[in-house]
């Protein structure tokens, strides 16, 4: 197997272990925002290309797995597949983020303009209660 | 008893056309008028105190969904018994908003939507054609078909402002309303109201053209499966 190794099967494991080693790192040592999802995604991903550098047999058997019997085209659409996913994901977080934005400039807007809504407010009831006594 | 009418006016970048919308609204009427500045880099914030309306301001541009909800609530705020929304650009004619206001006041209906399609003579047809488009949309989207989903010439009353909730911040803000209305089974008619085109609103940068309907499309689409 380790007979002739070629120098993209060196690369690949090299940066699959360098961003398996940081999302652990980064997950034992609760960083922000590290979560589980987080870091089994970062296995499946990064964990995977290493498999595949490492066993390049590995698609034969994720070929007949999916059924597709191309093995590259297998990892493709599997690799699509999860791109996918973590672009959804991505997308998903960022959608929470901008309503999160939203409404903190409105609830500062609305800070900011207490006083002033507080006062036309008192005037319109001023106004009212003079128009009930009229 | 006086009813109280506020006008909630969302602009982004408008100081050229602020002022005279608001000194032509006041001339139709004591309305309240509540004007949301969403983030603009120009003076309108300032117009729009100068010319006596409640001005509130987002640090943030946001989108014009985003600060028709701020005005919302700020009337809301106010305890305003019929809630209208209008362009800040001058396009809709505040002649107009007694047409709007009317059912609700008289207790027929909970929302009233204004509609360019009803009284479209001037309209150019490309937004003839394109609010045909985005009718159809919502409609396949929301269930509801209304003669023109895109209008932001709207009145709520106090109850419809209170339950209508939606999370869209962008243009598709409009047409979440609809769903709303749906929705919560909440009773509304369609009045036609004129709009003007000028050289002015048209040539805004940041007006639902054709590339921003698509984006407004694609927002309402990713909103359906996210």
């Amino acid at each position: 197997m380790f007979e002739k190794i070629h120098l993209y099967q060196v690369v690949v494991v090299f940066i699959s272990s360098v961003m398996l080693f940081q999302g652990i790192k980064d997950f034992v040592k609760r960083e922000v925002g590290q979560t589980l999802l987080k870091l089994i995604v970062r296995i499946v991903v990064w964990g995977g290309m290493a498999l595949v550098a490492i066993y390049p047999n590995f698609t034969y058997s994720l070929s007949k797995l999916i059924g597709i019997e191309d093995n590259i085209t297998a990892v493709i659409v599997t690799g699509f597949i999860f791109v996918f996913l973590i672009i959804f994901k991505l997308l998903s977080a960022i959608e929470k983020l901008e309503q999160n934005m939203s409404e903190l400039t409105r609830r500062e807007s609305l800070k900011d303009a207490h006083e002033r809504i507080e006062k036309l407010r008192r005037e319109l009831i001023a106004d009212r209660d003079g128009d009930v006594n009229d | 008893m006086s009813l109280r009418i506020a006008v909630v006016i969302p602009i982004f970048n408008e100081a050229c056309a602020i002022g005279s919308v608001l000194e032509e609204t006041r001339k139709h009427g004591d309305y309240i008028l509540i004007v949301v500045d969403d983030g603009s880099s120009d003076d309108s914030f300032v117009h729009a105190s100068a010319h006596g309306a409640l001005a509130l301001r987002h640090k943030l541009n946001r989108g014009k969904g985003a600060a028709v909800k701020t005005g919302i609530m700020a009337a809301n705020l106010l305890e305003a018994d019929v809630i209208v929304t209008m362009d800040g650009d001058g396009q809709h004619d505040p002649a107009d908003i007694m047409a709007l206001v009317i059912p609700i006041i008289e207790g027929k209906v909970d929302v009233v939507l204004g509609s360019r399609l009803m009284n479209r003579e001037k309209m150019p047809w490309p937004k003839v054609v394109a609010n045909y488009i985005g009718n159809i949309i919502t409609w396949l989207l929301y269930g509801l078909f209304v003669s023109d989903s895109q209008s932001g010439f709207r009145a709520y009353s106090k109850y419809a402002a209170l339950i209508i909730d939606t999370k869209a911040d962008k243009y598709e803000y409009d047409s979440k309303v609809i769903r709303e209305i749906k929705n919560n089974r909440l009773r509304f008619k369609e009045v036609p109201v004129l709009t003007r085109y000028t050289e002015y609103s048209m040539g805004k940068k940041q007006k639902q053209g054709f590339f921003n309907g698509l984006v407004t499309l694609g927002r309402m689409l990713w909103k359906m499966i996210a």
